[in-house]
């Protein structure tokens, strides 16, 4: 019923062509690759409600005051409702897969 | 270019360079990595294959190439949305652009009430994301947060629609007005998340070039670069070129934002960046005009190029809209400049793109880099002398590409 409103629509504004409105989109699902282990499981539950793992991959090897940081602005700043210990697995999880141990630094 | 303008060229740079040299802090070594993740490339919806950043919000980044062009076909332009909940279908015959808040109107209009009541105006100009380039930062200090993009999530469209102050015009705006929001209908995955939302003075709502898009390129905008309907602020970073603009919002007061106040925000000082001390310790301010900037587009990093082959560099210029005034290239790592041929000219808010005749005589490699003036004389600074910023923003330091001769 709606694709013919649509068609009835076209027809009227002939001069404009709504390609666009002819069909929902598909958007491509991205099996980014996540390292199993650790409590990743975890990473999936909380992260993944909001971004992709494409996100993380990007950043590439970050320090533990980095992801530190990461994870208190998705909890502070984007109001992820994670709790403290989970905070902690996530952030070990990313230090030990997608970085490293410095006391300081990026 | 004769020898007293070049110098005149680079003694510019000293000069304005000179104020950016402090943003640095002492640089740590950068721990890189060994096995960097490439994002795959996935043609979405209405693009071609490009930079698979992020599937979800999608974050889709051009390739260098799209620089020899001084316009941006559609389905090469980047994409970058900041919340996963995007409607993937809209239905022109009930969407609606709201306008209300602190109007003596609201009014509530179609796409054909845009197209048919409101005298449609086109401007040339380039959309940049204020963290484009933004991994170029950790080449020459600490590693900034947020996406590391390379210089792909800038382009240049001609855009067509109704000017915002015709809009606020017909909604007749109160005495009383200060500020106009803008929102679209992207939505976070939870409630408690920021809404996406951005505020603007009501005097810069109510200039000549804002305009409410509906057309890019003579096509309908395409879906994810924010069909139908998209807000355009010639020569200002992307931040508030709300995408499937959906409500305008004018206002008597400030509204307090995450993404005014903290996100998309600079030191509030001239060079706007770090000098000592962390970031945020500074007072804040939006990042707004985009400043002088030149890529290149033509030869791509690391392309073996035969000796005596004759070859046209390529690339394209910006700035915030006061109009490109040289395009200087140098073939050996900065020692020396040339002046490329500027060429056709979109406007002061388009790409100017650039060419030069290269037929290079000696093997080796080569640091090819370029760097734009505009009118105003501002230069971009050298890699190693751009102000620093934990957000990564407005990076704009002189394009470097490394090829090889053989």
């Amino acid at each position: 019923m709606k694709i013919n409103i649509l068609i009835a629509g076209l027809l009227l504004t002939a001069t404009t062509l709504f390609s666009q409105v002819a069909k929902p989109i598909e958007m491509p699902y991205v099996d980014y690759p996540i390292e199993a282990g650790d409590h990743d499981e975890v990473v999936q539950q909380y992260c993944l409600t909001c971004h992709s793992f494409g996100y993380m991959l990007n950043q590439g090897k970050k320090s533990r005051p980095y992801w530190t940081g990461t994870v208190a602005k998705m909890v502070n700043e984007f109001k992820a409702p994670i709790p403290k210990e989970d905070q902690q697995i996530i952030i070990n999880y990313f230090v030990k897969h997608y970085g490293y141990e410095a006391s300081s630094g990026h | 270019m004769d020898q007293f303008s070049r110098r005149n060229f680079l003694g510019a740079g000293f000069i304005l360079g000179a104020s950016t040299l402090f943003g640095k802090e002492a640089v740590k070594p950068i721990v890189t990595e060994t096995k960097a993740f490439v994002p795959p490339m996935i043609a979405f919806p209405e693009k071609k294959p490009l930079k698979t950043i992020s599937d979800r919000p999608p974050l889709l980044e051009s390739s260098r190439d799209i620089f020899t062009k001084a316009i941006t076909p559609n389905d090469e332009f980047f994409v970058r949305w900041h919340m996963p909940d995007i409607p993937t279908y809209i239905d022109l015959n009930t969407f609606r652009l709201e306008v209300k808040g602190s109007v003596a109107n609201a009014l509530s209009l179609s796409i054909d009430d845009l197209k048919s009541k409101f005298e449609p105006v086109e401007i040339t100009s380039v959309l940049q994301c204020g963290g484009n380039s933004r991994k170029y930062f950790s080449g020459s200090g600490p590693a900034t947060h947020g996406v590391q993009w390379g210089h792909g999530a800038m382009g240049c469209a001609l855009w067509k629609g109704a000017r915002l102050k015709d809009i606020l015009n017909m909604a007749g705006v109160n005495a009383t007005a200060k500020y106009v929001g803008v929102n679209g209908l992207e939505k976070p995955a939870i409630d408690e998340t920021p809404k996406f939302f951005r505020e603007m003075g009501i005097d810069e709502a109510l200039t000549d070039e804002l305009i409410v898009a509906y057309e890019m390129n003579g096509e309908d905008i395409p879906y994810l670069n924010g069909f139908p309907l998209k807000l355009i602020i010639p020569g200002h970073f992307s931040d508030s070129w709300v995408k499937m603009l959906s409500e305008i919002t004018v206002m008597d007061e400030y509204r307090k934002s995450f993404f005014m106040d903290v996100a998309y925000t600079v030191p509030d000082n001239d060079c706007e960046c770090v000098i000592s001390g962390g970031d945020f310790e500074y007072k804040r301010k939006p990042i707004a005009q985009m400043k002088v900037k030149s890529v290149i587009g033509y030869p791509t990093p690391n392309s073996v190029i035969k000796k005596g082959s004759r070859i046209k560099v390529s690339g394209v210029a910006f700035d915030q809209g006061k109009g490109i005034k040289e395009v200087m290239i140098s073939l050996d790592g900065g020692k020396s400049w040339s002046a490329t041929e500027l060429q056709k000219d979109y406007g002061k808010y388009a790409y100017r793109q650039w060419t030069f005749a290269w037929e290079p005589k000696i093997k080796g490699e080569y640091a090819i880099m370029v760097r734009a003036i505009n009118r105003i004389g501002n230069i971009q600074p050298l890699p190693g002398d751009i102000g620093w910023n934990a957000g990564g923003y407005q990076y704009n330091a002189v394009d470097v590409v490394n090829v090889k001769i053989v």
